[in-house]
C-alpha cells in the first residue's frame, strides 16, 4: 500500500531535536517500510535535505511551526500525490483539509495528547473530523476516555497502542554497554555510593518537580546516601530564568541530600543518566497523556514512582515494575513510595528486572509497529466516508481562524511556560508568531551565550539580578520620600 | 549590520547610570539614517539594561524627539507602536506622534528589536501628589481607555490581551503563596522568613476568596464582548507616565499596553497609591473613583471587579515574589519591615472596602 505519514508542525523527524510524536514515528518506522510503501511528511530543519529516500521511504520536508502555513505544504504535496492511507499524527484539525486533498483515501488519526479538548478544535469540526477517519489510535487509555467523554456519540474505533522504547540503547547500568558509563557519570557528578533518584522532564508547575525536592526533607531522615539528579534544561539558563525555576533552585539549595542538575541533555545521551539512576520518579500533576519517560526508565531497569494522573499510571503494576502515588500534590506521599522501595533492597531490585522485562517483552517498536500495520489493515477494509461535499466546505472555512492552533504538545518543545498549558492556550492569539519569534530569540540568544562564555554570563547574571533589585530598592525607597514630602 | 543582536548588558562600576554598549549606539546611528530630520544631539535619558532597551532625547532641526529602543519582542512591540498610531490618528488622544522614517515606516528593526522616535512633549510637569492630582490622573486614564477601544493591530503584530486570563493570573497568586511559604521554610534562619510565615495563609486565603468571587461575578459575561470593544490597558500608569502639558493631560511610554478590562489600570493606581498614603483612605478612592467614572462610565459590573481586584493580596504579592530569586539576600530586615508595613496597611483596607463595596449598586 501506498502511505502517508504526516507529522506535526512543531519537530522535524527524525527527532534531532526530540519530541514523543517524532520518537514514535521514527522508532517505528524501520519495520512499517518492509510492508509498505511509505512517504514521511514533516517539518524543515537546516540539518535535514527538504527531499531524500532513505532506507526505502521517502521523506518530504516543508515549512512549519505555524500550523497554517505547515498545513497548505501539506495539502499542496498531498493534492499531486495519491496515496492509499493517510495516518496524521495528533492534529485533528489537519484532518479535513487533508480530505479536501484526497477525497478518497483512507485517513488514520494518532492521539498523542487532549488535541480534542475544545480550545483545541472548534466542536463541530471535530465531530466532522471523527466522522471522516476511519479509526484513531491513542498512546494511552486516558488519551481516548478523553475523546469518549468528549463525543460519546460520534467516536470511531479507538485503540491504544502505547509507544516505545530502543530497549538496545536504554539498558540498565549494570550492562557491559553502561557500567562504565555509569561509573564515570557518578563519578564526574559525585554520585558514587549515592542511591541515586531521577527525574526527567520539563522543569514546570504541571511537572511537578518542586515535589520531590520538598519530599527530600522527609527522606533524608531515613537514607543517609541519597541524592537527586535532576534532567532538564532550563536549570541553568540566564537569560529566561523562570520564576518556577528559581523556586525550585532556592529550594535545592537548601537540601542536605545533593540535588545535581544536568542541565540540557541532547535527546542521544539521555539514555546514560537513565544507566547512572537507581529509582526514576515522574512527579507529574497535571494530567499527562502517557510520558515517554516511563518506558525509558522500565528499559533501564529502574524502579518507578509515578503519579495516578492521566496515562502514567496505566504502564505501572503495583509492587511490580512500581509505585503510584495518588495524591502527587502532597511531597510526602512521593516520601512514602520511595521510602517504600528504598527500604527494601530486594523490592527495589525485583522492580527494576521486571521493569526491564517488560520493557523488553511489551515496549519494543516491534510491538508498536505490528500494532499500527493492523490498524493500517483495518482502515484500509473500512468504508469511506460518506460526509456530505457541502458539510466539507462549511468545516473547512474556521481553519484559518488561527486561535486553536496551539498545542498541547508545545510543552515538549517549547518548556518556556511554568505554570501550565492553559496559559499558553490563553496566549492562542499570539502564539503562533510568538513561537516563531521565540525558537528564532532562543537561538540568537544561545549564540551570544555561546560567544561570550558559559561561565562569564552566569556571573555576570547574578549581578545584574542584584543591580536590578538594588536599583529597584533605591526607586522604591524614592518614590516613598517623593509621596511623602 | 544583520548578523548584530541585542542582549541584555551588564552595569558595572566602570559604567554610569545611562551606559549603553558601543555596538548598540553604532546600531542607533545607522537606524536614525531612515529618518529625515537631522540630529544635533542625543542624550541617554534612561536604560533598561537587563532587558536590553534604552531612550535617548534627541535634538533636531524639527524639534526635541524621543527615540526608543524597545526591550519586547518585535512582534509585541508592533501590537504597542499601532496602538500608538491610532490613538494619535484615529482619536486624537494626547500621547505622543510616532514620526515616520522617509519610508514611511512606524518603525525600524535592528538587532532584532524595533527602535521608533516620537515627539518630545515638553513642557510635561507631574501633577501635585495630592487628592487633585490623584484625581487628574483618573480622569486622564478614563479618557485614554475610551480612545483606545476599537484598536485593531497591525496584521504583523501578536495580539497581546490579557482580558481572559484574570482567573489564571488569580491562581497565579495563590500558587505562589505556597512557594513563598516552602522557601520561608526552607530558609527559617533569614530574620523575614517568620514574618512571612506568620502572614502568608492569611494572604493566600484572601487571594483564595478572590478568585472565587470573579468566578461568582459577571467577569466571563464581560470578557465576551471581547478586545477591541473594551480596549487598552496602560499598565504602567502612574505619576510619572501621565503629566500635565499643552492642552491637559499627557500620557506617554505605552510599550506594554495590552487589551484588558480597562479597571485593572484604574486598581493598580489607586493600591498604589494607598500603599504609598500606608493606609486606605475611603475618600481618596471614591474621589478617584468618580473622576474615573467621570471620563469613562464604569457599569456595576466593572465597579464590582474592580472590587474583586482590590481584594486580591496585590500590595504582598507584588513585594514578595521576587523571593524566589535571591532568598539569602531578599529576607532581610528590610522585608521584615516591608512585611509590617503591607500588614499594617491591610488593616485599613477591609473596613474601607465594605464600606465602599455599595456604592454602584445594579
Amino acid at each position: 500500500m501506498k502511505i502517508l505519514m504526516v507529522c506535526t508542525e512543531k519537530l522535524p523527524v527524525p527527532p534531532v531535536l526530540g519530541g514523543a510524536i517524532q520518537t514514535y514515528i521514527s522508532g517505528t518506522l524501520p519495520i512499517l517500510s518492509k510492508f509498505h510503501d511509505i512517504t514521511v511528511i514533516g517539518i524543515s530543519h537546516p540539518s535535514l535535505p527538504d527531499n531524500e529516500i532513505k532506507n526505502g521511504i521517502q521523506y518530504v520536508r516543508v515549512p512549519g511551526i505555524i500550523l497554517e502555513i505547515y498545513r497548505e505544504g501539506v495539502v499542496q504535496f498531498i493534492q499531486n500525490n495519491s496515496f492509499d492511507l493517510i495516518h496524521i499524527f495528533n492534529r485533528p484539525r489537519l484532518v479535513m483539509p487533508i480530505r479536501g486533498a484526497a477525497p478518497n483515501a483512507k485517513i488514520t488519526l494518532s492521539m498523542h495528547n487532549d488535541m480534542f479538548n475544545i480550545e483545541k478544535i472548534d466542536p463541530t469540526e471535530a465531530a466532522s473530523v471523527l466522522k471522516e477517519v476511519s479509526n484513531i489510535v491513542t498512546v494511552s487509555d486516558y488519551v481516548g476516555n478523553v475523546i469518549r467523554t468528549l463525543y460519546p456519540e460520534s467516536v470511531p474505533t479507538i485503540r491504544t497502542i502505547y509507544s516505545g522504547v530502543d530497549t538496545e540503547r536504554f539498558l540498565p547500568g549494570n550492562h557491559p554497554k553502561m557500567s562504565e558509563i555509569r561509573n564515570s557519570i557518578r563519578k564526574q557528578h559525585g554520585l558514587e555510593n549515592k542511591t541515586v533518584l531521577l527525574f526527567a522532564g520539563r522543569l514546570s508547575v504541571n511537572k511537578g518537580v518542586d515535589r520531590l525536592i520538598r519530599a527530600l526533607p522527609q527522606l533524608s531522615t531515613k537514607f543517609k546516601d541519597l541524592a537527586l539528579v535532576v534532567m532538564g534544561s532550563k536549570w541553568f539558563s540566564q537569560d529566561d530564568v523562570t520564576d518556577y525555576v528559581a523556586y525550585i533552585r532556592a529550594l535545592a539549595k537548601k537540601q542536605s541530600i545533593p540535588v545535581v542538575a544536568t542541565g540540557f541533555v541532547s535527546p542521544s545521551e539521555i539514555q546514560k543518566w537513565f544507566a547512572s539512576a537507581d529509582l526514576f520518579v515522574c512527579t507529574s500533576l497535571w494530567q499527562e497523556p502517557l510520558a515517554r519517560v516511563h518506558y525509558e526508565a522500565m528499559a533501564a531497569g529502574l524502579p518507578i514512582v509515578t503519579t495516578a494522573r492521566g496515562g502514567n499510571s496505566e504502564v505501572i503494576i503495583q509492587n511490580e515494575n512500581g509505585l503510584i502515588v495518588e495524591n502527587p500534590e502532597d511531597p510526602s506521599c512521593f516520601a512514602e513510595k520511595i521510602t517504600t522501595i528504598l527500604s527494601d533492597k530486594s523490592l527495589m531490585k525485583r522492580m527494576g528486572i521486571r521493569g526491564r522485562e517488560l520493557a523488553v517483552a511489551n515496549y519494543e517498536w516491534n510491538r508498536v509497529a505490528n500494532e499500527i500495520l493492523e490498524v493500517w489493515q483495518q482502515s484500509i477494509e473500512a468504508p469511506l466516508t460518506n460526509i456530505q461535499h457541502n458539510d466539507l466546505e462549511s468545516i473547512q472555512t474556521p481553519l484559518t481562524n488561527n486561535t486553536q492552533s496551539e498545542t498541547l504538545e508545545v510543552y515538549q518543545v517549547e518548556p518556556d511556560n511554568e505554570f501550565s498549558k492553559q496559559d499558553k492556550v490563553d496566549k492562542e492569539d499570539k502564539v503562533d508568531k510568538k513561537d516563531k519569534k521565540d525558537k528564532k530569540e532562543k537561538k540568537d540568544k544561545k549564540d551570544q551565550v555561546d560567544k561570550k562564555g558559559k561561565k562569564d554570563k552566569k556571573d555576570n547574571k547574578k549581578d545584574n539580578k542584584k543591580d536590578k533589585k538594588d536599583k529597584k530598592d533605591k526607586k522604591d525607597k524614592k518614590d516613598k520620600k517623593d509621596k511623602q514630602k | 549590520m544583520e548578523n548584530i543582536v541585542i542582549v541584555p548588558w551588564e552595569p558595572d562600576e566602570l559604567t554610569h547610570e545611562f551606559f549603553v554598549p558601543e555596538y548598540i549606539i553604532a546600531l542607533a546611528a545607522e537606524v536614525l539614517k531612515h529618518y529625515s530630520f537631522q540630529v544635533k544631539s542625543m542624550q541617554v535619558v534612561t536604560t533598561k539594561p537587563d532587558k536590553g532597551g534604552a531612550i535617548w532625547r534627541l535634538e533636531t532641526n524639527e524639534g526635541p524627539k524621543s527615540f526608543k529602543l524597545l526591550h519586547r519582542r518585535p512582534t509585541r512591540s508592533m501590537f504597542s507602536l499601532g496602538a500608538q498610531k491610532y490613538l494619535v490618528e484615529v482619536q486624537g488622544a494626547r500621547v505622543p506622534a510616532v514620526i515616520q522614517t522617509k519610508a514611511g515606516q512606524e518603525f525600524i528593526e535592528a538587532g532584532g528589536k524595533l527602535w521608533f522616535v516620537a515627539e518630545w512633549i515638553e513642557p510635561l510637569a507631574p501633577v501635585t501628589k495630592d487628592l487633585e492630582g490623584a484625581k487628574q490622573l483618573c480622569y486622564a486614564l478614563g479618557e485614554f481607555h475610551q480612545l483606545s477601544k476599537g484598536y485593531i493591530p497591525p496584521s504583523q503584530a501578536e495580539v497581546a490581551s490579557r482580558l481572559a486570563k484574570w482567573p489564571k493570573s488569580y491562581e497565579k497568586v495563590i500558587t505562589k503563596m505556597d512557594w513563598f511559604r516552602n522557601i520561608a521554610k526552607a530558609y527559617k534562619e533569614m530574620p523575614a522568613s517568620q514574618s512571612i510565615l506568620n502572614v502568608v495563609d492569611t494572604f493566600q486565603e484572601q487571594a483564595r476568596k478572590s478568585l472565587a468571587d470573579l468566578k461568582q461575578s459577571s467577569y466571563l459575561s464581560l470578557v465576551e464582548q471581547g478586545n477591541k470593544s473594551w480596549g487598552l490597558v496602560h499598565q504602567d500608569y502612574g505619576w510619572s507616565n501621565g503629566q500635565m502639558g499643552p492642552n491637559g493631560m499627557w500620557i506617554i511610554d505605552l510599550d506594554g499596553v495590552a487589551y484588558d478590562l480597562p479597571i485593572r489600570d484604574l486598581r493598580k493606581l489607586i493600591s498604589g497609591t494607598m500603599s504609598d498614603l500606608f493606609n486606605w483612605d475611603v475618600t481618596w478612592i471614591r474621589e478617584m473613583i468618580r473622576a474615573y467614572h467621570e471620563a469613562s462610565p464604569l457599569t456595576p459590573e466593572l465597579y464590582e471587579l474592580l472590587m474583586i481586584d482590590f481584594s486580591l493580596p496585590n500590595e504582598f504579592y507584588k513585594n514578595i515574589k521576587e523571593v524566589v530569586y535571591e532568598p539569602e539576600t531578599f529576607l532581610n530586615e528590610t522585608t521584615t519591615q516591608l512585611i509590617q508595613t503591607i500588614v499594617d496597611t491591610d488593616q485599613s483596607k477591609w473596613p474601607a472596602l465594605n464600606e465602599i463595596q455599595h456604592d454602584w449598586r445594579k
